[in-house]
């Protein structure tokens, strides 16, 4: 499997704050969700990602090339929609798609006509004046026009409307079945992701807690009721995330990576599996990191 | 009597006793005027009384340094005295020529003083008043700018404006010279840039003084600006203000008047200092070594009789070389040199530069 | 690609540089007023030499204010946005900062020859004393230099990281604090003349800006 973006051992620091052997990858024509509680390092991974800041060590790869030694080469392929609005707030909707044309060769204008009507943007109206959604629309149709092959998308519908949202996830969602791009989307927003990514890696502290298939977290993720369960469980098939009392001599265990087959083992440590309880991801999430964080003391 | 006889009679009496009066007035103002002039006498010798004794005062426990004629007596300090007179000699040397040999017997007398103000200072009336941190550079330039050499006669002294020092700034000079031919509001100057040697000697001072005010500025124009520019402090009170008032509204007959009654040689010459030294200067470089003592030979010769003997040539070529020597000392114009373009564009490639180098836009 | 970046710059700066245009091309005409239509006699010339004198004063200042605001207004838009625009482009970052260079030189060729019309303008339509003559080609270079100058400096500044900034201010109050503590020790130590004389006597950087500016002049 080829991955658009690869990240091996990188480290970084600035203050307080430290990223310490970040890895990860990020296939080829999918779409990665890059979840992770406020002031984990989603965004200064991926603006590490884009060359924006400087790595301590490690190493960055993005569409085969090297970062940052191949800056210009790998920006000209990919389009970034950050946090917070970076564009020049004295030009207009249609002067700001005229300057991004001029540096992107492979600048779509039909495309970018067409997102302009779907997004209802008026060309006059200078950027400084628009709407929070509106100025995010316009970011996603920069991006989009460009025709990349990677899309990083930093948060891009934090703070938006529901019908907004909804406009520029379906926009994001035809571009990638269009031209089989890449999308690299940091949220903190868990149901979103939910719906919408293939696969998600987890940051929490400046480090990847996980990094695993959508699907797998998703479904994997379970709250089990237990009894008799030995002290020390010792090997297990699953990840075992947490253990609580619960009634009588029953326990409540959260465990990641849970297949049905492994109830099996229950019966092998003289324990037996009373019941098992999918979790929505949310609440998976927030037992991973509790066990995360748990597990670092 | 007859009443007109009466009025006769009562006009005599009054003129007789006025004639009395007055009389008696300048009598009194006359003798009044001869005790000021013998309280002046009086206060110049015990002035130079003074002086004597202050430089006997000032030559007592003090060195004396010896560089060619130069004579300086000074108190021990810091002050490179010694290596200054060397570079200053032979520039007085060649101004004074054989004249120079008289300043052996007049010295300067030099105080190096602490340059700290705050400690205590002697006082002296005579001499030089030094701070030992000074540079030899501008002990150099004080040696020349002071050089006591014996005053001129009245007549030089008073065309010259000042005593005759040797040049600090030679080059300088010329092109001030230069700018004052081109700028000065007067014909004859003007005339002068444009080659008229004659009128060059007319603006130097050498013509005759009568008629110096229409020679020098022939022009109602160049009359009222000579009032205005240069004696608006001083005409502009007292009886000549109403003159001054009527001068600067345009009537040249009060414009005339005022300068008219200049007394003496209060009319600017159309020429400056600079002018007439550096004419000066010249006449003693062609003269040669004896220059000096010829052109203070004979004191009651006519200035241009004068520089004559001093440079051994016609003063009308004397004036013609001096000209040209001024008109190819013009000043340095406005434009940049083409190596100052060189030196600011490529400042303007560094800063340019720096700002690439910036952290910010550096990959690695 | 500089065709944008030259109107993105020239929307910031519209202002200054039309403002500066005006000025640079009145400077050199005002300064000569009081010799239009008169006559050439030399009672004219210490009064022109005077005028443009005092007027030449302001060519230097209006230099460096071009050269400031404009560098100012170059950086604005990109310091608003914390420079993520562009540095996410596709171009090499040296070039980049070239071509907002270029940008800012070419947005200050408006006022430079706004000077240079002004000052043939001027000598044109002014009586000269003979004597006397007009230099506005070699004012309109030295002008041209001195905005470029300023430009340069304020650009390299501006395109900085506030730790660049810091560091230039905090060298300048490093000097001051030893000028002082110099100075209240008694020791003969005088920075300020020595950065003077480094700074604006050839072949200093500011050195351009120093000395007489006059249109007309012996």
């Amino acid at each position: 499997m080829s991955h658009a973006i690869e990240i091996s051992g990188l480290k970084y620091r600035a203050g307080s704050f430290e990223l310490k052997d970040v890895d990860l990858h990020v296939p080829t024509g999918s779409i990665y969700g890059f979840l992770g509680p406020n002031g984990s390092g989603k965004t200064t991974t991926m603006r590490l990602v884009l060359g924006l800041l400087r790595p301590l060590g490690g190493r960055i790869s993005v569409l085969g090339d090297r970062m940052p030694d191949d800056a210009p080469r790998i920006l000209a392929r990919v389009g970034y929609v950050p946090e917070q609005p970076h564009l020049d707030a004295t030009l207009t909707v249609r002067e700001l798609m005229t300057f991004q044309a001029a540096f992107y060769p492979t600048w779509d204008a039909a495309c970018a006509e067409d997102l302009l009507k779907r997004f209802e943007l008026d060309d006059h109206r200078l950027f400084g004046r628009l709407s929070k959604g509106q100025k995010a629309k316009l970011m996603i149709l920069l991006a989009l026009a460009q025709r990349g092959d990677l899309l990083v998308l930093d948060e891009p519908t934090d703070g938006l409307d529901p019908v907004v949202r909804r406009d520029i996830l379906t926009a994001l969602l035809e571009y990638v079945a269009e031209r089989k791009a890449t999308i690299f989307i940091s949220s903190h927003l868990v149901h979103e992701l939910e719906r919408f990514c293939d696969w998600v890696a987890v940051m929490d502290d400046g480090r990847v807690v996980t990094e695993v298939p959508m699907e797998k977290l998703k479904l994997g993720t379970k709250r089990l009721v237990v009894s008799g369960a030995p002290a020390a469980p010792g090997a297990t098939p699953f990840v075992v995330l947490s253990r609580e009392p619960a009634n009588g001599a029953s326990e409540r265990w959260i465990v990641g990576q849970w297949e049905p087959a492994m109830s099996s083992y229950f019966a092998g440590v003289g324990a037996s599996l009373v019941d098992v309880i999918d979790l929505d991801l949310e609440d998976g999430f927030v037992e991973l990191l509790r066990s995360f964080r748990t597990s670092r003391g | 009597m007859s009443r007109s006889a009466w009025v006769f009679l009562l006009m005599s009496v009054a003129w007789a006793n006025s004639a009395h009066a007055q009389d008696t007035t300048v009598a009194r103002l006359r003798a009044r005027a001869d005790s000021l002039a013998r309280a002046w006498r009086e206060a110049g010798a015990l002035a130079n009384l003074v002086d004597s004794l202050e430089r006997a005062r000032a030559g007592e426990g003090r060195d004396t340094i010896a560089v060619g004629a130069l004579r300086i007596v000074t108190n021990p300090s810091p002050l490179p005295l010694r290596q200054a007179a060397a570079r200053a000699w032979p520039v007085i040397d060649s101004l004074y020529g054989t004249a120079g040999a008289d300043l052996a017997r007049r010295p300067y007398i030099v105080h190096a003083v602490d340059p700290d103000t705050a400690a205590p200072r002697a006082s002296f009336h005579v001499g030089l008043e030094v701070p030992w941190d000074l540079d030899e550079a501008s002990v150099v330039t004080l040696l020349l700018t002071n050089v006591p050499i014996a005053p001129p006669d009245l007549a030089l002294a008073d065309w010259l404006g000042a005593s005759l020092r040797p040049a600090v700034r030679s080059q300088y000079d010329r092109a001030t010279v230069y700018v004052q031919l081109v700028t000065a509001p007067s014909a004859a100057a003007r005339r002068c840039y444009l080659g008229d040697v004659g009128r060059c000697a007319d603006a130097l001072g050498f013509g005759d003084p009568a008629g110096a005010l229409e020679r020098w500025y022939p022009s109602s124009g160049e009359r009222r600006a000579l009032v205005i520019g240069s004696f608006a402090e001083y005409f502009n009170r007292g009886a000549t203000a109403t003159a001054f008032r009527a001068c600067a509204g345009g009537s040249d007959s009060d414009c005339t008047e005022l300068l008219r009654g200049l007394t003496g040689n209060a009319l600017p010459k159309p020429l400056g200092y600079e002018a007439r030294t550096t004419l000066v200067h010249l006449a003693l470089r062609l003269g040669g070594r004896d220059a000096y003592r010829r052109l203070l030979a004979n004191p009651a010769d006519p200035l241009a009789a004068r520089l004559t003997a001093a440079a051994g040539m016609p003063v009308d070529s004397l004036i013609s070389r001096w000209r040209g020597q001024v008109m190819s000392s013009r000043p340095r114009p406005v434009p940049l040199p083409v190596w100052g373009f060189a030196v600011a564009l490529g400042w303007t490639v560094l800063f340019a530069f720096c700002g690439l180098r910036s952290t910010r836009w550096r990959v690695t | 690609m500089f065709r944008v970046i030259l109107y993105g710059q020239w929307k910031w700066s519209r202002l200054i540089v039309v403002v500066g245009t005006i000025a640079a091309f009145a400077l050199p005409i005002i300064s000569v007023q009081g010799a239009t239509g008169g006559d050439a006699s030399p009672l004219h010339a210490q009064d022109l030499l005077r005028a443009v004198q005092s007027w030449g004063t302001l060519y230097p200042v209006l230099a460096a204010a071009l050269g400031l605001l404009v560098a100012i207004a170059t950086w604005a838009a990109d310091h608003r946005g914390r420079h993520v625009h562009a540095l996410t482009l596709p171009v090499p970052r040296w070039r980049y900062v070239l071509l907002r260079f270029g940008a800012g030189m070419t947005l200050l060729a408006a006022p430079i020859l706004a000077v240079l019309v002004g000052a043939l303008l001027a000598t044109a339509s002014a009586t000269i004393p003979s004597g006397l003559q007009g230099y506005p080609i070699a004012l309109a270079l030295r002008f041209a230099v001195a905005v470029l100058v300023a430009f340069a400096v304020f650009f390299a500044i501006s395109a900085g990281t506030a730790r660049t900034a810091g560091i230039i201010l905090g060298t300048m109050a490093a000097l001051v604090l030893v000028q002082v503590l110099a100075s209240l020790a008694n020791i003969p130590l005088n920075l300020v003349d020595v950065l003077q004389l480094v700074v604006l006597n050839w072949p200093g950087p500011l050195a351009v800006f120093t000395g007489r500016w006059m249109l007309v002049d012996v």
